[in-house]
């Protein structure tokens, strides 16, 4: 599904991501660790499109398509959802209403009809409900004065209406309680199945608790220096990423 | 030397015109003492120079200089209908170039509620030449100087006005022989009294000159709802100044959404008199090509307990121009004052201008008062988050240039015409507009 082959990047002239290759496949759930400053993020970025982070070698390559060649919206509508490690608050758009704009972006370029705004209320509703999101979350702006385990579920929310084949959580557990956390977890392992595919980015150990990933990685000054099974995290968690980063 | 002659002429022939104009219109006496102490206000003041502290941003040389006619009230238009919003059809005032016109006003839901007249009473003239002569506007004095007459609005105490009240200003407009329209009103909003008011100023066709000046009193506990919705073309001129005197625990809240014009100018002197008075002006406008529009607004709290909020924004495109001279004076004594202010400017190209002032003048010492002002460009951030969702990047513009706006229509409270709007003023915002 997913081929990154040599990926080099970076942003304002310097060079952050220094040659990774990493193959995700269908069903697959694929952790990405690493100490603070090591890449993580930028590769979320890249990975999304961001503008103003800039590709210096490699190919990434999405269902045999150039992902590199594509806009964050034509990434978006091919399939690919990108969690924000910090979702950005946009005053003045309903939330309910942006949802159901993306949610028929999507239809629409699939070809399909606009979704009737009362069938989209009912579906919101089903899924805010298994994230435990309060209705007047409908009525806000999106993300405008939620608090940061809110947005998080915003995030969880609009990858639940999007139904993406790849999702990239980057540091979803991040500011969560544990019941958030917890909720937040349970929102993801529903919507997973044979079809779609996950990496998660993250700091701490603690979210595989919840969502087992099969590959772990770990990811130090711009590189993969090692890779395994979901005990690599545990061990991660007990001696920390000391004893596997290149000391220089 | 030269600059003084020609300065000289300009304010000249706007003297000789009015000699012309009183020939015609014949005023009565109680108008023409309005006129002659506006006149002379006229003259000490003059045309503002381009250091003048109310129009610093606003350029007004052309408007001077043009050789205004002064229409003849008898102009018969039709087609004012669709400028009518639904649930007014029976309460709205209509001015034709600036003359308030019997035959297309319909009054019927209003005639027993409020109470619609020429100026005639001695105390009302009073109130009117007491205000000119601190009137430091010279539009303003302009305006007096050349109104065919005053509407009375009054509503009398404890008076509920069931339907709003529409103000409908049609110019005919003449490219080729621009006029000058002033149209005059005095609103008397009586104890305890509510009315809700939409203003909205209209053209047939370019080349006019709407210089509107109104004076609202609003008495103890009495409650004024205004929209003022601005739609005139391109090429015409669109002067206001607004006078408000509120008193105890009254309320005038006001909107203004203007679309731009060569030049659009509002004025708002706000005077919170008595304790418990309340002011919220809000204003959007939406700005294209070489459109302008300039706000300046002064706030005065001189009784304790007051409140005032203002927020403006602004979406500037092209060549668009606007400005913002705002400031609060809060005069000794006036505790526990509440005051804000707030200017947004959202800027759309690399051309387009927008000037701000945000003031405060506090002369009290326990008040709570607070001001801003904001110039800034589509937000990337948000851009590329509306993007990672399948927003086109052209849409997601939209959406956030059109929400930006849209917070300050959403506070209008004629769903007519936050309809209106939606299809006009945010218009401007769509796709292939942007």
């Amino acid at each position: 599904m997913l081929e990154i082959k040599d990926l080099h990047a970076g942003v304002d002239g310097s060079e952050i991501i220094k040659g990774i290759s990493l193959s995700v496949n269908k069903g697959e759930i694929h952790a990405i660790m690493g100490p603070n400053g090591s890449g993580k993020s930028t590769l979320a970025k890249i990975l999304s499109g961001h503008p103003a982070y800039e590709t210096t070698a490699g190919k990434v390559t999405f269902d045999a398509k150039d992902l590199l060649e594509m806009d964050a919206e034509e990434r978006s509508i091919a399939g690919v959802f990108m969690g924000f490690q910090y979702p950005v608050e946009v005053p003045g758009v309903n939330n309910a209403e942006f949802l159901r704009m993306a949610h028929n972006a999507r239809r629409v370029s699939a070809g399909e009809e606009e979704i009737d705004p009362l069938d989209f209320d009912e579906l919101l509703s089903e899924k805010m409900k298994t994230l435990g999101m309060e209705k007047k979350y409908k009525e806000r702006n999106l993300n405008d004065g939620f608090s940061g385990g809110e947005k998080k579920k915003n995030e969880i929310l609009q990858m639940a209406i999007l139904e993406p084949k790849l999702a990239i959580l980057d540091e979803t557990d991040s500011g969560l309680d544990i019941d958030a956390l917890r909720i937040v977890s349970e929102g993801v392992n529903k919507l997973r199945n044979n079809n779609n595919a996950l990496i998660l980015i993250t700091h701490y150990q603690r979210l595989l608790d919840y969502i087992k990933p099969d590959f772990v990685h770990v990811l130090s000054k711009g590189k993969i220096i090692k890779s395994g099974d979901k005990s690599l995290a545990l061990e991660l968690e007990s001696q920390g990423y000391d004893w596997i980063t290149p000391v220089n | 030397m030269s600059d003084t002659l020609e300065k000289l002429t300009e304010e000249t022939a706007f003297l000789d015109l009015h000699k012309n104009f009183v020939e015609e219109n014949k005023p009565n006496s109680a108008l023409s003492a309005i006129h002659e102490s506006a006149l002379s206000r006229f003259e000490v003041l003059g045309f503002p120079h381009s250091k003048h502290e109310m129009y610093t941003y606003v350029n007004t040389k052309k408007l001077a200089a043009t050789a205004f006619a002064v229409s003849s009230p008898s102009e018969k238009i039709d087609l004012i209908d669709k400028h009518i919003y639904s649930g007014c059809e029976n309460s709205c005032l209509v001015f034709v170039n600036g003359v308030l016109d019997q035959t297309l006003s319909r009054l019927q839901a209003i005639e027993s509620s409020v109470k619609i007249s020429s100026l005639e009473e001695k105390d009302d003239v009073d109130t009117l030449l007491v205000s000119l002569e601190n009137e430091n506007d010279v539009f303003a004095c302009l305006a007096n100087a050349f109104c065919a007459d005053v509407t009375v609005v009054e509503i009398p105490d404890k008076g509920q006005v069931a339907v709003p009240i529409q103000v409908l200003f049609v110019s005919t407009g003449d490219t080729s022989r621009p006029e000058m329209h002033s149209p005059r009103l005095l609103w008397k909003v009586g104890k305890l009294a509510e009315v809700k008011v939409i203003e909205k100023f209209v053209g047939m066709q370019e080349g006019y000159f709407t210089n509107m000046v109104q004076d609202w009193k609003v008495a103890e506990g009495a409650g004024v709802i205004l929209t003022q919705v601005q739609s005139d073309p391109f090429g015409a001129w669109n002067f206001q100044k607004t006078r408000v005197h509120i008193k105890r625990n009254a309320r005038f809240h006001s909107a203004n959404a203007s679309s731009g014009s060569v030049l659009v100018h509002n004025h708002f002197e706000v005077r919170l008199e008595e304790e418990g008075a309340e002011v919220i002006l809000n204003g959007v406008s939406v700005l294209k090509g070489k459109e302008q529009v300039h706000n300046f607004i002064r706030i005065h709290h001189e009784a304790p307990q007051c409140i005032s909020h203002q927020h403006f924004k602004n979406v500037i495109n092209d060549e668009g121009r606007s400005s913002f001279d705002g400031t609060v004076i809060v005069n000794q004594g006036a505790q526990l004052t509440n005051a804000n202010q707030l200017i947004n400017n959202l800027m759309l190209s690399d051309d387009c201008h927008a000037d701000n002032k945000p003031n405060l003048m506090i002369f009290a010492d326990d008040v709570k008062c607070a001001h801003g002002a904001t110039i800034g460009q589509i937000d990337e951030e948000q851009l590329f988050y509306l993007q990672t969702r399948g927003l086109s990047k052209k849409f997601a513009k939209e959406l956030l240039t059109r929400s930006f706006a849209e917070s300050i229509v959403q506070t209008i409270q004629f769903p007519e015409v936050v309809k209106e709007l939606n299809n006009t003023l945010l218009k401007k915002l769509e796709v292939e507009n942007v």
